[in-house]
């Protein structure tokens, strides 16, 4: 299945205009440095303070972040779309790539057991008590996979591939 | 000097260890999303484009702040040594070392005026001078301007 979306990419229009504008690698990868620090930015302040620590700040208060959280994933979803058309080979048979796929989609349900079953809960607890146990570990679940994201992305270029 | 730097054990490490390199460079990138996340959250806080999140909130932000800094400063201090002789002749790495310094020291002002001025901004919003908000574009460019330059170590 990995090989025939490879073929599928390879010398398509993406491919090769990813390939052979000169300087679109580095700009995406600067796209994809913002990204990620106005995601991981606001998703470690919206975690924290639902992990019950911070609570000098209004936990509803953090909700005026998500917007960023979304924007940032937008630019690097879009940038990381183009870095696989780009090298669809080297990055399909990437294990650092895999798990770090694997751990963006859990980064996803968890985000979705968020919106569903805490974020309309939340302006009904305390703004500045402590929260829920099923809180607590949503919001822990969520840093430790957003850091394994962030470690694995940064390894993608030295881990083996296969 | 900076022979001497590539010489050391540490720098040995990190440049010939398997791991080295790359777990200093995640560790690299966890500081970056933290300093710049919270400073960049900060910058478009102060201009009004982010809204209903008081300054109270980011003045206890700050600890986290300095903490991601003294990761990055310790794990680029590291990544530094390996390649002392050839980051030193770097233009994008020292326009990212100045801006990073730049954005410290504002990041320093603007502690010191949150804290003199947070009743009066967490009152309303009208209350931020137009000099405050200047100096959070100014730390908005800077690092910004970090990750562009660091990025394009690797490319000049």
């Amino acid at each position: 299945m990995i090989e025939t979306l490879v073929q599928a990419i390879e010398g398509g229009a993406i491919n090769t205009w990813v390939l052979s504008t000169f300087w679109l690698w580095p700009l995406l990868e600067i796209i994809h440095f913002i990204g990620l620090s106005l995601l991981l930015g606001s998703i470690l302040v919206v975690d924290l303070r639902l992990a019950g620590l911070l609570r000098q700040i209004d936990l509803v208060s953090t909700q005026h972040l998500l917007p960023w959280a979304l924007a940032g994933f937008t630019m690097n979803l879009i940038s990381g779309v183009l870095f696989f058309f780009g090298d669809p080979g080297r990055y399909s048979i990437n294990i650092g790539f895999q798990i770090k796929m694997v751990l963006v989609l859990v980064a996803g349900l968890n985000l979705l057991v968020f919106a569903l079953k805490i974020n309309p809960h939340m302006s009904n607890w305390d703004p500045h008590g402590d929260t829920t146990v099923f809180a607590k570990t949503v919001a822990w679940v969520s840093l430790a996979v957003w850091t394994g994201v962030l470690l694995l992305g940064r390894l993608i270029p030295y881990i083996g591939t296969g | 000097m900076f022979e001497w730097l590539e010489s050391t054990a540490l720098a040995i490490w990190v440049g010939e260890s398997l791991w080295g390199y790359p777990f200093l460079l995640g560790l690299h990138a966890i500081g970056l999303a933290i300093v710049v996340g919270i400073f960049v959250m900060l910058g478009l806080r102060m201009l009004r484009i982010i809204r209903g999140v008081s300054f109270n909130a980011f003045l206890s932000l700050y600890p986290l702040a300095w903490t991601g800094l003294l990761l990055n400063a310790l794990s680029g201090s590291a990544l530094f040594t390996s390649q002392a002789t050839t980051f030193v002749q770097s233009a994008p790495f020292l326009i990212k070392i100045s801006a990073v310094l730049a954005g410290v020291i504002l990041g320093i002002f603007l502690q010191r005026r949150l804290k003199l001025r947070i009743a009066d901004w967490d009152a309303a919003d009208a209350n931020i001078e137009s000099s405050a908000a200047a100096f959070a574009v100014l730390s908005l460019v800077c690092w910004i301007g970090a990750i562009f330059a660091g990025r394009l170590i690797a490319y000049l």
